[in-house]
C-alpha cells in the first residue's frame, strides 16, 4: 500500500511540475512512463503535432481576432481563403453556443468565409447529430459534441468524425496547441491516442461556497454548539458537507427576511442533473487502489449495485432536503439562480457559476464566492474486490460534464474550413476570452487560463474583464487542483453512453422525489444496463471500456 | 373506348392519393413491424434479428406500462374536462348573453399556440417560486408542489391541454348548436321556461353526433400528446409523468433502440386500437 501511495503522490506531483512549467515534456514523458502513468493520460501520449515551433507572432493586422499567429497563417489569410465557402455548425441551444455565435462574425470579417450556426436543446442535440449522420444526409459540418457522446461516433467501421491532428501540422490554420491542455480535459478530446476535437469548453464540478457566511464568527459559534466541531470552510468531508448544509437549512442567516438554503442543485430529467450524483458519488468508490466506477472491466457487469454506489446514492438523497424542493424540476440555470441571489451557502456545479457570478445585475455574490474541490470520503468500497477501504482522505478529480467542443464530420465536404474555424475560436485570444467571461459557458483547461504559479495567467488579465480578485483565486485553484488530481472518475465514453446516463438520471431522479427506494433503483438501473450493453455487443463495449480506463487488452 | 379512358383517368387521379398512403402510412407500419423483430444499433443499422424478444421487452417492463396508465390518466381527465367545460361555454355563448362575441374571439386564441411553447410557458406559469398560477391557486389554498411530485406535474400538464383544447371542443359544439332550428329552442323553451332543461333534452340529444366526433378526434390526438407535458416535466420527477409518446420518443428517436421502440409502437397501436373500435359501437349504437 505504501508503495502505491508513493506513487500516486509522485505522479501528482509530475503531473503539477509539468503544467507549472517546471519541467519539460520529455522529462515528463520518460518519469511519467516509469510510473506507468501512461495508461492513465493516453491523450499526452499522442504524436506533438504544433507546426509553428517558435515562429509565433503577437498579432497580424489581418487577422486582428487572433493572438498569437504564424506568418503563414497572416500570409494565408491576405486573399480570404474562405470567400464563396458557407460552413454549417450545430451548436447546443446554450451559453457555449451563444460563445460560437459571438466568434462567427470575426472568422468570416477574417476569412471571408461564412458560417451558418443551428441551434439545437440539449435535450435532442445528440439526436440531431446522429440522425445527421447515420442517415448519411451530412447537413452539418460541425457538431458541437458532448465528449460523452465520443463512443456513438466510432461504432460504424469508418467513424463519422476525423481526427484533426494533419490539420495542426499546417501552419496556415490558427495556432493553438493541445500540448497547453490539461491532459484529463484532453483525454476527452482523443479516442484511441488521436485527437479528434479542437480545443474549447473543459466542464469539471467543484464545489463553491459562500465564504463570508462560513467565516462569519456567530456562524461559527453556531455552527459549533449544534454540532460540536467547527464549521469547515469549506467543508472537506462528504459528512461536513452534509453537516454544513443541513446547519444553514431553514433559517434566515441572510437577514432578508425568508428562510434560506443549504444546498442548491438541479434535479429536472433529461438536462444535466444526474452530473451532481456521478460527482458526489465518485469518492465512495473511485480511490487510489480502485478507477472502475461503471463496469466490471472482466466481465462488463455493471457495478451500480455495489455497497458504495448504494452509499452514495443513499447520501445524495438527503441533499434533497437542503434546498426548495423544487429543485427536482430544475434546470441547471435555475439552480445556480439560488446560490446567485445569495439564499444557498453550497454548491457543487461547474465554473459558469463563479463567472456569472461577476455580473452584478444578476449576482448579489460578487466576491463572496469560494471554491474547493469536491469533499472526499474516509472510506471508499472497492467494487471488484469486494470491500470497504479505509483512507485518511480520498479526494476524488472529475471532468464530469459535456466539454462542449467541436468535431468535425466526416460527411463534410468543407473540412478545411470547418477545422479553421475551430481553431480560430480555439486561438489563445478567444480562447482566453471565453474563458473570463461567464456568458459563454467556457470553462478552463488550458494552462494559460490558470494563475501563476499553477499556470501563466495573471490576476490582471482577469481583473480586466471585470472579475473579483478573490472570486478568480478561489474559483481557477480549485479547478485547477481538481483537474490535476491522480485520482480521477473515469468518464463514460463508450456506444450508447447517453443511454446508459439517462437510465441514472431518471433512477435517481425518482429516488430524489422519494417514489423508489434506493436499492430498488439501483438493481433497475443495473437491468437496463446489462439490455443495452448486449444491444451494442458485449464484447465491443467491454473493449471500449477497458480502453477507456487505461486496460491495454 | 371511352369506358377504358374514365376508368385510366379516374386511376390517375387517385394515383396521389394512393401513392401518399403507401409512402406514409403503409410504408412505416410495416417498416415499424420489421424493426420490432429486430435489434437495431445506431451506426450498424439491424444487426440480428431477435423474434418477439423485443416484444416480451416490453410487456414486461413495469416502466411501459406505467407510461400505457399515465396516458391512459391524462386522456380520460384532460378529455373529460375538455368536453365538460368546452360544451358548457358554448351553451352559454350560444344563448348570446352579453360579451359573447368578445368572449368568443378570446377563447379560441389558446387553439392557434404550439404544444411545446404551452410546457415551457407553464413551467414559469406554476413554479412555486413566484409562478402565476401556482401564486394564484396558493390564494385559494390550493398549495400544490406542481412540477416537483407526479400527481404536481401531471396535474399541470392537463390543467395546461385543457387550457389549449377546450376551444376545439367549444368550436365544433357551437357549430353544432347552431344547426339545431331555433324553433325546437324557441318551442321547448316556452314549454318549460328552463334553459337547463332546453339544453339536457333538446340540444344535448341532437348534439350527440357533433360532440361524439369532437371526443373522437380529441381522444385520438391527445393518445399522441408529446410536446406539451415533455416540455413541461420532462416525464419527470423520475418516471412519474411519463407518457407513452415519451418513453417512445427517448427510446426510438434519442437512444435509437429502433428495434425496442417499433415494438412499443405496434403493442400500443393494438391497445389503441381496441379502445377507439369500443368506442365506435358504443358511439354507433347512442346515435342509432
Amino acid at each position: 500500500m505504501a508503495h502505491d501511495d508513493d506513487k500516486h503522490q509522485q505522479a501528482g506531483r509530475l503531473l503539477q511540475s509539468f503544467f507549472q512549467g517546471r519541467i519539460t515534456r520529455r522529462e515528463f514523458l520518460t518519469r511519467a512512463s516509469a510510473l506507468g502513468l501512461a495508461a492513465a493520460y493516453p491523450g499526452l501520449f499522442t504524436a506533438r503535432a504544433r507546426a509553428a515551433g517558435g515562429n509565433l507572432m503577437d498579432s497580424a493586422d489581418v487577422a486582428p481576432y487572433e493572438s498569437p499567429i504564424t506568418p503563414e497563417r497572416a500570409k494565408f489569410l491576405k486573399d480570404k481563403p474562405y470567400k464563396g465557402t458557407t460552413i454549417n455548425m450545430m451548436v447546443i441551444k446554450s451559453t457555449v453556443g451563444d460563445a460560437v455565435k459571438h466568434h462567427g462574425p470575426h472568422w468570416e470579417e477574417e476569412t471571408g468565409g461564412k458560417v451558418n450556426i443551428a441551434e439545437v436543446p440539449i435535450s435532442t442535440l445528440h439526436q440531431q447529430i446522429f440522425t445527421d449522420l447515420s442517415t448519411g444526409l451530412g447537413r452539418y459540418d460541425i457538431y458541437q459534441t458532448g465528449a460523452w457522446f465520443y463512443g456513438d461516433y466510432f461504432v460504424p467501421d469508418e467513424p463519422y468524425i476525423i481526427p484533426v491532428e494533419d490539420f495542426l501540422k499546417d501552419p496556415k490554420f490558427p495556432y493553438w496547441d493541445p500540448d497547453e491542455m490539461m491532459p484529463a480535459i484532453r483525454n476527452l478530446y482523443t479516442w484511441n491516442n488521436t485527437l479528434y476535437g479542437v480545443l474549447f469548453d473543459a466542464d469539471a464540478q467543484v464545489l463553491y461556497y459562500r465564504k463570508d457566511v462560513l467565516n462569519d464568527s456567530g456562524n461559527q459559534k453556531k455552527f459549533k454548539d449544534k454540532m460540536g466541531y467547527d464549521l469547515p470552510a469549506p467543508p472537506k468531508t462528504m459528512k461536513e458537507f452534509h453537516d454544513v448544509a443541513d446547519f444553514f437549512t431553514g433559517w434566515d442567516w441572510n437577514g432578508d427576511g425568508e428562510n434560506d438554503w443549504g444546498l442548491a442543485l438541479h434535479a429536472k430529467v433529461n438536462e444535466q442533473g444526474f452530473f451532481h450524483f456521478l460527482t458526489l458519488a465518485a469518492p465512495y468508490v473511485i480511490s487510489k487502489d480502485n478507477n472502475s466506477f461503471w463496469f466490471d472491466p472482466d466481465t462488463m457487469k455493471p457495478l451500480i449495485t455495489s455497497e458504495g454506489h448504494l452509499r452514495a446514492l443513499k447520501d445524495y438523497v438527503k441533499f434533497i432536503d437542503n434546498g426548495p424542493r423544487e429543485m427536482l424540476s430544475w434546470t441547471l440555470g435555475q439552480g445556480w439562480n439560488l446560490f446567485l441571489a445569495g439564499k444557498s451557502v453550497l454548491e457543487p456545479t461547474w465554473g459558469d457559476l463563479p463567472t456569472l457570478a461577476q455580473d452584478e445585475k444578476n449576482s448579489k455574490v460578487k466576491g463572496l464566492v469560494g471554491a474547493a474541490p469536491i469533499p472526499g470520503t474516509t472510506e471508499s468500497y472497492d467494487p471488484i474486490e469486494g470491500k470497504w477501504r479505509k483512507y485518511d482522505m480520498n479526494l476524488v478529480g472529475n471532468v464530469n460534464g459535456g466539454s462542449w467542443h467541436g468535431v468535425i464530420s466526416r460527411l463534410s465536404k468543407n473540412q478545411e474550413a470547418a477545422y479553421d474555424f475551430l481553431a480560430f475560436m480555439a486561438n489563445r485570444k478567444n480562447e482566453f476570452f471565453d474563458v473570463t467571461h461567464g456568458w459563454t459557458g467556457v470553462q478552463p483547461g488550458v494552462k494559460y487560463a490558470f494563475l501563476k504559479p499553477k499556470g501563466t495567467a495573471t490576476l490582471e488579465q482577469y481583473k480586466e474583464q471585470g472579475w473579483n480578485p478573490g472570486d478568480v483565486k478561489e474559483f481557477t485553484n480549485a479547478y485547477y487542483d481538481n483537474l490535476v488530481n491522480p485520482i480521477q472518475e473515469t468518464y463514460l465514453r463508450i456506444p450508447g453512453a447517453a443511454e446508459y446516463w439517462h437510465e441514472i438520471d431518471v433512477r435517481v431522479s425518482a429516488v430524489l422525489a422519494g417514489q423508489k427506494d434506493a436499492k430498488q433503483a439501483l438493481q433497475e438501473i443495473s437491468d437496463a444496463w446489462e439490455k443495452i450493453t448486449d444491444r451494442y455487443g458485449r464484447d465491443q463495449q467491454k473493449a471500449l471500456y477497458r480502453a477507456s480506463i487505461g486496460l491495454t487488452s | 373506348m371511352p369506358g377504358t379512358k374514365d376508368r385510366w383517368f379516374k386511376f390517375l387521379l387517385l394515383m396521389p392519393a394512393v401513392l401518399w398512403v403507401l409512402a406514409f402510412t403503409v410504408y412505416p407500419l410495416v417498416a415499424a413491424v420489421r424493426y420490432s423483430f429486430s435489434s437495431y444499433v445506431m451506426g450498424r443499422g439491424i444487426v440480428g434479428w431477435v423474434g418477439v424478444d423485443n416484444f416480451t421487452n416490453v410487456l414486461t417492463s413495469a416502466d411501459f406500462w406505467h407510461s400505457v396508465l399515465i396516458t391512459l390518466i391524462y386522456t380520460v381527465v384532460a378529455v373529460g374536462l375538455e368536453v365538460i367545460i368546452g360544451v358548457a361555454l358554448a351553451w352559454v355563448i350560444h344563448l348570446n348573453m352579453p360579451g359573447h362575441k368578445v368572449f368568443r374571439a378570446i377563447i379560441t386564441a389558446p387553439l392557434f399556440t404550439m404544444g411545446v411553447a404551452v410546457g415551457y410557458l407553464g413551467v414559469t406559469l406554476f413554479s412555486s417560486n413566484g409562478g402565476l398560477y401556482a401564486h394564484l391557486l396558493a390564494q385559494i389554498g390550493i398549495e400544490v408542489p406542481w412540477l416537483s411530485t407526479a400527481t404536481g406535474g401531471l396535474s399541470a400538464a392537463i390543467l395546461l391541454d385543457v387550457w389549449r383544447w377546450t376551444s376545439f371542443i367549444f368550436l365544433i359544439t357551437l357549430a353544432g348548436l347552431g344547426g339545431i332550428s331555433e324553433e325546437l329552442y324557441e318551442a321547448a323553451l316556452l314549454d318549460t321556461r328552463n334553459q337547463w332543461t332546453v339544453f339536457r333534452y333538446v340540444a344535448m340529444p341532437l348534439l350527440k353526433p357533433v360532440v361524439s366526433i369532437a371526443l373522437l378526434l380529441r381522444l385520438v390526438e391527445c393518445f399522441k400528446t408529446f410536446g406539451l407535458p415533455y416540455a413541461l416535466t420532462s416525464g419527470g420527477p423520475g418516471t412519474s409523468t411519463q407518457l407513452f409518446s415519451t418513453m417512445d420518443y427517448l427510446t426510438t428517436i434519442q437512444f435509437f433502440d429502433f428495434g425496442k421502440g417499433s415494438a412499443m409502437g405496434v403493442t400500443f397501436l393494438v391497445l389503441v386500437s381496441v379502445v377507439i373500435v369500443i368506442f365506435f359501437r358504443q358511439m354507433r349504437r347512442q346515435i342509432e
